[in-house]
């Protein structure tokens, strides 16, 4: 036995490549984290499997996708139905839909129905007023006129239904399971993991705001289940000193000249130590790894810089008004992201415990307060995107876990997974149509209805991936786990 | 090209088109593909739905029940090409799924049409009895080797022989150092010392190797590092719910008395049948035995609050998946689509668990199961039915179909012979159990205690204001402080009867349990309920005189005609009517002399079901085919960081066959019927020793480009792969080097939060959904739902986490002084001794250099930012601050390199 194995197979040719292969390490890391585009890492430290995408033309690069926890009133915001107000403090029973009290067609769709939760018979009047926008005349709720101004980039999706009543459907909303079934890929980590990076000094998948409770999915709404933590969305937290852990060093306890020093000698160590391995991919993705920390040091914090931005693009998110400022900067922040190359980008509004939209009383102030903070951002966003020409590539989805009853809950609306409704925008989907519908009530999805992962089937449609290109041996998921795109609104 | 030959090629590629189109079919390539994924799974060698086969051609012309599904050149009288295409989506095949597409409908069709022509010498699918894993393990014979060294240990002898036969030539043996680390970590989790280093490279014995495995497997620490590994395959999971601990919804609290039992089982290297019988049975087996019973925290771990459904289901997959390697969670909804494994099984399986419960027992050094306690599971409704659920759904359980526990037909026929058991007192009545009547009678004590002193206090106090001079007690004050002493002082004495009370049912309840039951059972529990009625009796004496108080203070706090202080004395003399009616009872009572007495703790049925003993008894079977052979997977798949089965959760149909068939036969034969004299049946440490000691798990990890382009995936283990340590091994490594690991063992979960300052070894911190230390989280630590195998991830939040976290920079400074205070200015010296202490070994001449090198110019370069150094020196760590001197500072960088570099965190 000698001590230091030089034993090693594979002649001088092996080793000078390796030496080639890493060296430019040393200069690459300065240049790594200049350069945010970084087209070659990738295919360098990719190896060949997940990242096998895309497999089909691709609409869209980056998605953004707002949900807001709690369950908004579809009735209200973009699925309008004026006859509530016709027959509101009427019960159901005496107007000419009482067959939808049928407990057989209501729990049809449902697993697990929570008795806590359950359709109410009075019909309660629309709590806000209404407008028609755009071209498409799309009608939408006051409590979002913002965004209605943005009607004709908008498809609306008004025939969502999902299988529960209670908030876990905050997690079938990310991943089509509810919590009770445990943790699968969410969304966004099968957009990362289809697709991989484009800007490497940042992470694929990032969270924004504040992530569901822990009753309700919790890191599993932003997890990668099977998939693994490296497809997992990592929190930014927008606006705080360390916006990511250990993106700086603790209080400065190593200056910016020291640390450059120490990673410029870590690359040459690991060098010579790999003259042995020139076949390990590890260590190559190890040496690349550190000029990416290195890189999203400074990137990091970079891209949170909002700041930087005129004071006129801040205020068309609202960030000038204390109301829409945590929103619009949580927005603004999702602009920068997928401008440098994150693929995916999901924003959380009124997270923890049930939700801050759950309004089982006084809808009419929960709704109203809530839409102030989000919807002038939110509509701030998609015009911001539009004119800087990112739209035609950036995927924006708008999306809640359920409905809320037609009928009221004393001054509130109760939980309604029977039928509600999203929208989404650009990305190569068509603006200013509706999809599916909701009976008179808002009741039921009647026309063309749709599981909530269909909407995931259209998102990695617009990717460019075919999801059964995406399966993982031993993880055989059923069709509707897939979903199907919803053709219908792909321009 | 002219126009004219421009058109002859269309009409040429128009006459073509038809040619095309009647192509002849392909049996192989275009129609067994179609009927192997669509068909074959209920027309096949599992099952034969409608009697037909579809596995092979010459079957489905055969036909079944109904006649020939394929009629060769008469597409309209084939039977499969109706079913396939009927729009009557109630006979359509295939049931489940899309309809088969239009171009494989059209292949079909042409295929029946061409004669349905199909090789001669076609195979029909494999019986289900054939596959691999579940065939008897019978002793393979060794395979003999060319290279002769590679005949000597029995693994090598499997492991060469697949060298020569695909043309490879093993690595050979790895340095010293690498295999002292190798080994050191695989062991015991945690890299040698320097000391440790010399001693192995200056040991010139042939048996130096040998010595070092023997020093590690019984090392204590073995049993940290292999208990994490199984922790990873039975699920650990400490409690998982709403932060204050008030609501729990996943696994139990104090569920780290089962960790506890892991790592003290491998240590004692205890049989892993007799692990897997705890684990699952402990409560039946063993029920008077505390340490046996934290086992049961695998059963208990899967405790869902919100569901008993996935509770059940949770419990069942994860068995069958832990200890059999069998994925049946699809068999919930239909029958297995690959293995022989019915719907009615699963629910059989189920049917098993169906009795048991988690309950949280006393444990001596704590009262109240809140604070501390035993997590643990027993049979709590011997009464309760399984039914299986139609398509799985739970809201439609076939009620006509109870079904009763049994096991997995497709195992071979290894009796599953349930019997209850009777169990003793004290496991169905733990009151009977010294510490909890210690307990009960203490805290009886106690109250008594506070009492008498209550009463002391007030009556001394009254005394003493009667007696000052300076005070002049009015008649009605006195009277109060009067009333206030005889109300303590009848407090205590009920109190005293309550301490009498509690005695006196201990005592009848020694004598109702005791076995014979002595003469005076009954005259003691006749005692019991005297005391308890006295006791009784003597509180609501005491609450009538609180209640008469109160009635006097509403009626002096009347006010002219205020309703509602009316009302508070109509209130009041209700509620004192109701308490002397309650008195009076109590009084009344007192004359009974009944044997019947309040228990002083729960009971639980006095006997178990005997089905989870029985299942334990057929799952460590010698005869079952899977659990040797799974255990020996993922032992291996721990030693090498590469399975011998890749599908390490699926050995049935669907998974992967082992590369190494024969010597994974051999570690299992071996595992459960060990060769060597002295070594006991299912010794795990027998299997370590006879793996780390093999001349395969000695190979260097080097490459060799023959091997390489032969083999780039190490499939025949030509070399040992190098691989990342698991996230616990980063933490306690970097906290180790530096003499700062808390070395303790064992003890209830640490917070999750405090995984940077802390310094115990990372198994003992919390470790639950959304309960999680970040630092391992970034580093893939075990997925607490499912974690068969660990995932190695290179990511750059792995960088920033030990580059940037504070864990590092300070424990760099810890090491960087100590050694700097041995090496003086002999910078070739402290880079030597950095490297050994860090890396485990010694640097190369040209490591050297550079790294000194680096000091140099670190130096000069901290020099040039002298005036910034100092500032930054105010930072948080007190003991370990960076240092304002540049050539300590470059040191402290040094060794903050190294516990970044590649090889700090690889395994080679």
């Amino acid at each position: 036995m000698s001590d230091q194995d030089s034993n090693c197979g594979c002649g001088p040719v092996s080793r000078r490549s390796f030496l080639a292969d890493t060296g430019m390490g040393f200069t690459g890391l300065v240049l790594g984290a200049m350069s945010f585009r970084d087209g070659i890492a990738r295919a360098e430290s990719t190896p060949a499997g997940p990242q096998s995408g895309p497999h089909l033309p691709q609409r869209a690069k980056s998605v953004i996708w707002i949900f807001l926890c709690g369950g908004v009133s579809h009735v209200e915001s973009f699925d309008i139905k004026t006859e509530l107000t016709k027959y509101g403090g009427k019960s159901i029973e005496e107007t000419p839909y009482k067959e939808f009290l049928d407990e057989k067609r209501i729990n049809k769709n449902l697993v697990g129905v929570n008795p806590g939760h359950y359709q109410r018979k009075q019909l309660m009047a629309l709590n806000t007023g209404f407008k028609k926008y755009g071209e498409c005349g799309l009608e939408v709720g006051d409590w979002f006129q913002n965004i209605g101004e943005c009607a004709d980039d908008l498809a609306v999706v008004r025939s969502l239904w999902t299988c529960h009543n209670d908030h876990g459907t905050q997690l079938t909303w990310h991943t089509g399971r509810h919590p009770r079934e445990g943790s699968f890929p969410t969304i966004g980590s099968w957009a990362t993991y289809g697709l991989g990076a484009i800007n490497q000094n940042l992470p694929d998948y990032v969270v924004l705001g504040v992530p569901t409770g822990d009753c309700c999915g919790g890191e599993w709404t932003h997890g990668a289940g099977y998939l693994g933590p490296q497809y997992a969305g990592v929190r930014l937290n927008v606006g705080a000193a360390n916006p990511l852990p250990f993106v700086t060093p603790p209080n400065g306890q190593i200056l910016p000249e020291e640390q450059a020093g120490e990673f410029s000698l870590l690359g040459k160590l690991n060098t010579l130590s790999g003259i042995e391995y020139p076949d390990d991919k590890s260590l190559r993705a190890r040496i690349k790894s550190y000029e990416l920390a290195f890189g999203m040091q400074s990137a990091v914090p970079e891209v949170l810089s909002l700041q930087t931005e005129t004071a006129e693009t801040q205020n068309l998110y609202g960030m000038d008004q204390a109301t829409t400022k945590p929103f619009g900067q949580l927005c603004l922040s999702a602009r920068r992201l997928v401008e440098r190359g994150v693929r995916f980008v999901q924003i959380f509004h009124g997270g923890g415990g049930g939700g801050a939209w759950d309004a089982h009383g006084d809808i009419k102030n929960n709704h109203t307060n809530l839409s102030a903070q989000v919807d002038k951002p939110i509509a701030g966003l998609l015009k911001d995107l539009k004119r800087r020409g990112l739209l035609d590539e950036t995927l924006v989805v708008w999306g809640t876990e359920f409905g809320r009853t037609p009928a009221a809950q004393g001054t509130g609306r109760d939980h309604h997974p029977q039928g509600f409704c999203s929208w989404l925008a650009g990305g190569g989907i068509k603006g200013g149509v509706t999809h599916g519908a909701t009976d008179e009530l808002g009741f039921f999805a009647t026309e063309n209805p749709h599981y909530v992962t269909d909407i995931h089937a259209t998102v990695l449609h617009q990717l460019g991936l075919d999801p059964q290109a995406l399966e993982v041996p031993g993880r055989r998921r059923l069709d509707i786990d897939i979903g199907k795109p919803i053709r219908e609104i792909i321009a | 090209m002219n126009l004219r030959i421009a058109f002859l090629h269309v009409i040429a590629l128009l006459l073509a088109m038809p040619v095309l189109a009647e192509e002849r079919v392909d049996y192989l390539k275009d129609i067994k593909p179609i009927l192997t994924e669509r068909c074959v799974a209920c027309h096949g060698a599992l099952k034969q739905k409608g009697g037909l086969r579809l596995d092979t051609a010459a079957r489905a012309i055969k036909g079944g029940t109904a006649g020939a599904a394929i009629v060769p050149g008469n597409v309209d009288a084939s039977l499969l090409l109706k079913r396939i295409t009927t729009t009557d989506e109630a006979i359509r095949m295939p049931p489940e799924g899309p309809p088969l597409q239009a171009g494989q409908i059209e292949l079909l069709r042409r295929w029946v049409e061409q004669k349905a022509e199909a090789p001669a010498d076609e195979r029909a699918e494999r019986d289900y009895r054939d596959h691999w894993a579940f065939k008897p393990l019978v002793r393979p014979d060794l395979p003999k080797v060319a290279r002769a060294e590679w005949n000597v240990h029995p693994i090598d002898a499997f492991v060469g022989v697949e060298h020569e036969s695909h043309g490879l030539t093993p690595r050979p043996e790895a340095s010293r150092t690498v295999l002292l680390r190798r080994v050191t970590l695989d062991l015991i989790g945690l890299p040698p010392t320097p000391e440790e280093l010399h001693d192995f490279l200056n040991d010139a014995s042939p048996n130096a190797y040998e010595k070092v495995v023997d020093r590690l497997l019984s090392n204590p620490h073995y049993g940290e590092r292999w208990g994490r590994h199984w922790m990873d395959v039975w699920r650990y999971s400490d409690w998982a719910g709403w932060t204050d601990g008030k609501q729990i919804r996943d696994s139990q609290p104090h569920i780290w008395r089962w960790r506890d039992w892991i790592i003290e089982s491998l240590n004692a290297d205890k049989p892993y049948d007799q692990m897997l019988t705890e684990m699952l049975a402990a409560d039946e087996l063993y029920p008077a035995d505390a340490g046996a019973l934290r086992a049961t925290g695998f059963l208990a771990r899967n405790y869902k609050m919100l569901s008993r459904e996935t509770w059940m289901q949770d419990t069942v997959n994860h068995t069958t998946q832990a200890f059999l390697g069998l994925t049946i969670g699809c068999a919930r909804c239909h029958d297995h689509m690959y293995d022989a494994i019915s719907q009615d099984e699963f629910y059989r399986l189920r049917a098993i668990f169906e009795p048991h419960q988690v309950r949280l027992d006393r444990v001596p050094t704590e009262a109240d199961t809140t604070k501390d306690g035993l997590a643990r599971v027993y049979d709590a409704d011997l009464a309760v039915v399984t039914y299986p659920f139609r398509k799985g759904d739970d809201r439609d359980p076939d009620k006509d179909r109870p079904l009763t526990p049994g096991v997995l037909k497709l195992i071979g026929e290894i009796p599953y012979d349930v019997k209850p058991i009777p169990l003793p007192a004290e496991a169905y009545y733990p009151a009977l159990q010294p510490h909890f009547q210690q307990q009960v009678l203490a805290a009886s004590e106690l109250e008594l205690k506070q009492a008498e002193a209550e009463s002391q206090k007030l009556a001394t106090d009254l005394a003493t204001a009667m007696k000052t001079a300076a005070t002049v007690l009015d008649a009605a004050t006195a009277d109060a402080a009067r009333v206030r002493v005889t109300l303590a002082e009848r407090i205590a004495a009920a109190a005293k009867l309550r301490v009498e009370s509690v005695k006196a049912r201990i005592a009848a309840d020694q004598a109702k349990y005791a076995n014979p039951i002595p003469a005076n059972a009954n005259d003691l529990a006749i005692a019991a309920g005297n005391a308890e009625r006295q006791a009784t009796f003597a509180q609501a004496e005491i609450e009538v005189i609180k209640l008469e108080l109160k009635r006097v203070a509403a009626i002096l706090a009347l006010k002219g005609d205020d309703p509602k202080l009316k009302q508070a004395v109509t209130d009041a003399e209700k509620a004192l009517a109701d308490a002397t009616q309650k008195r009076d009872a109590a009084n009344k009572a007192c004359t009974e002399q009944t044997p019947n007495y309040t228990a002083v703790g729960p009971s639980y049925p006095k006997e178990s079901s005997g089905r989870r003993a029985a299942l334990a008894r057929w799952i460590t079977d010698r005869r079952n085919p899977l659990t040797a052979r799974v255990a020996a997977n993922q032992i291996w798949l721990r030693h090498f960081g590469q399975p011998l089965v890749p599908t390490v959760l699926d050995f049935g149909q669907n998974g992967q066959p082992p590369t190494h068939p024969k010597l994974l036969d051999w570690l299992a034969i071996e595992l459960m019927e060990p060769a060597t004299s002295g070594v006991k049946p299912w010794s795990m440490k027998h299997l370590h020793r006879l793996v780390v000691t093999s001349r395969t798990y000695r190979m260097a990890s080097t490459p060799d480009e023959k091997n390489l382009a032969a083999d780039p995936d190490n499939r025949w283990i030509w070399r040992v792969p190098s691989r990342r340590m698991e996230a616990e091994l980063v933490r306690d490594g970097i906290l180790y080097v530096a003499g700062k690991l808390d070395l303790s063992f064992g003890g209830p979960d640490i917070d999750y939060a405090l995984g940077l300052t802390v310094n115990r070894r990372s198994l003992y911190f919390r470790h639950a959904q959304e309960k999680q230390m970040e630092f391992l989280k970034m580093f893939d630590c075990a997925a607490v739902t499912e974690c068969y195998q660990r995932k190695e991830s290179i990511v750059p939040q792995q960088a920033l986490a030990l580059a940037n976290s504070e864990l590092t920079l300070v424990q760099a400074r810890i090491i960087a002084r100590k050694l700097h205070e041995t090496t003086a200015n002999d910078n070739a010296a402290f880079v030597n001794a950095a490297f050994e202490r860090v890396l485990s070994r010694t640097a190369t001449s040209e490591e050297l250099q550079v790294s000194a090198g680096f000091l140099n110019q670190q130096q000069q370069t901290l020099i040039a930012t002298a005036d910034r150094l100092k500032q930054n020196t105010g930072a948080v760590n007190e003991t370990a601050k960076p240092s304002a001197d540049p050539v300590l500072r470059s040191r402290e960088n040094l060794i903050h390199v190294l516990l970044n570099h590649n090889d700090f965190v690889t395994i080679r």
